[in-house]
């Protein structure tokens, strides 16, 4: 991998590879327990609903192999998970039975986002401030917030995938 | 109220000096005590009591003890009336130390109740009633500045252990962390630990469990086990090495060890063991090669090997 990936802590790769794992299984559970809960088990099912809720996928473009360049793929890294953390944020409420998993969920993607930030400051790429704040969809009924939950939790894995292919590209030693 | 006593503090030094007063109002004149205030500690009368009248025409007498001896005991006031003492007021001090630093401090990250828990040494008796606090913040570099404060874990009464909730933590980030220990006698500080919370987790105990001999029919080879394990679905996320331990049942043998183990297999043949011979097995996993703490030890697995 590039040059700048050995500018960075050698526990830092790793620490992100089990935080993406972490964040994967948190977010297993969630689309798990809203299959389980409220028989909304299949996100393909769902994307017109996608569409007119507004919710929208973070992209990753920078971490593809091809154009993988490091501080512009940690800073959309970080961008996204601040994007799915508000997204997560604006599915408060979703049910009784499925908020514990959904604030754990969201406290790993913050803490992953932190350490990503932190991470970025400390190899001196200045940061504006949090990213651009796109609008977040607004749910009005309890319907909407799980089929939502089941668009944001499916959008992440898929995001967390392509983070995780490229933290491993980087950590190869 | 006939006569009241009054301390320069209720909370004295252990075998240090406490000074008190003793006043009897102009509303008792008119009982014709005999003016002479006498002082216990406990039963035993405390002599050097100094006796004087004030402005107000109210009796008042100060006694110091050099050295308060006792953790605990009652200073009473009395005055002589007719043939017998009277007691006019009574006070209960208490003596100790100030705090003693707490040490010892450790903590783990619990995976499974999401918290962190941190257990510490209180020290010696202090004799005082003392509220320990474990005070923490989080922190970017090594804990020298504070980044944002985390709410103090308040421990159970009499208790060494706090746990500190997950949403209170970054779990890849520093903590600083420290007991402070308080009474009315004083504050002190155990020394500060800076951390990630992560890096301080112990895994839950793996679940190990024995297979059956190759089924193909091959005869299976004497002396020898299969077992198979995998650590818990939380943990899962978490990259890890095992240990496995082994001895022969009843046997005053030491631990066998066998290093490392990937924290799942699906089969995993231990040869090289006494024929015929019933063995417990343990195995215990530790997050690597980030760091972390080893799990405690899975319940044993007896087993038997095969025979010659």
């Amino acid at each position: 991998p590039l040059g700048l990936a050995s500018s960075l802590p050698p526990s830092f790769l790793l620490k992100c590879l089990e935080q993406v794992r972490k964040i994967q299984a948190d977010g297993a559970q969630l689309q798990e327990r809203l299959c389980a809960t409220h028989k909304l088990c299949h996100p393909e099912e769902l994307v017109l609903l996608g569409h007119s809720l507004g919710i929208s996928q973070a992209p990753l473009g920078s971490c593809s192999s091809q154009a993988l360049e490091l501080t512009n793929c940690l800073s959309q890294l970080h961008s996204g998970l601040f994007l799915y953390q508000r997204l997560l944020q604006a599915l408060a409420g979703i049910s009784p039975e499925i908020t514990p998993t959904l604030d754990l969920l969201q406290l790993d993607v913050a803490d992953f986002a932190t350490n990503v930030w932190q991470q970025l400051e400390d190899l001196g790429v200045t940061l504006t401030g949090p990213p651009t704040q796109s609008p977040m969809p607004t749910f009005i009924s309890a319907f909407q917030r799980r089929a939502g939950g089941v668009l944001v939790g499916s959008n992440l894995q898929s995001f967390l995938e392509l983070a995780y292919r490229a933290l491993r590209y980087l950590a190869q030693p | 109220e006939c006569g009241h006593i009054s301390l320069s503090d209720p909370i004295i030094h252990l075998g240090g000096p406490v000074t008190a007063s003793c006043t009897i109002g102009q509303n008792c004149r008119h009982l014709k005590l005999q003016s002479e205030i006498l002082w216990k500690l406990e039963s035993e009368f405390q002599p050097g009591g100094r006796q004087q009248h004030l402005p107000d025409g109210s009796l008042e007498s100060t006694i110091t003890l050099p050295h308060l001896n006792h953790t605990q005991a009652h200073l009473s006031c009395y005055l002589r009336w007719g043939n017998s003492l009277q007691i006019l007021d009574q006070t209960e001090l208490q003596a100790g130390y100030p705090p003693p630093k707490p040490y010892n401090l450790f903590c783990l990250m619990n995976l499974t109740i999401n918290s962190l828990i941190c257990q510490w040494e209180p020290g010696p008796d202090s004799h005082l009633p003392t509220n320990y606090t474990l005070k923490s913040f989080q922190s970017r570099g090594n804990c020298q500045t504070q980044e944002k404060p985390i709410p103090d874990c308040i421990p159970a009464a009499g208790q060494s252990h706090c746990s500190i909730p997950r949403k209170y933590l970054l779990l890849y980030q520093n903590i600083g962390i420290r007991v402070q220990a308080e009474n009315k006698l004083g504050t002190s500080l155990s020394p500060q630990l800076c951390f990630a919370p992560m890096d301080l987790v112990k895994l839950e105990p793996p679940i190990l469990k024995a297979l059956a001999p190759r089924p193909e029919g091959d005869p299976a080879q004497p002396g020898c086990l299969w077992l198979h394990w995998h650590s818990q679905n939380s943990t899962l996320f978490i990259k890890q090495k095992c240990e496995l331990r082994y001895q022969p049942h009843l046997a005053e043998v030491s631990w066998a060890l066998v290093a490392p183990l990937p924290s799942r297999i699906l089969r995993h043949e231990l040869c090289g063991l006494l024929p015929a011979t019933a063995y417990i097995l343990q195995l215990r996993c530790i997050r690597s090669p980030l760091p972390g703490h080893w799990s405690d030890w899975s319940p044993s697995v007896e087993l038997n090997t095969t025979e010659q």
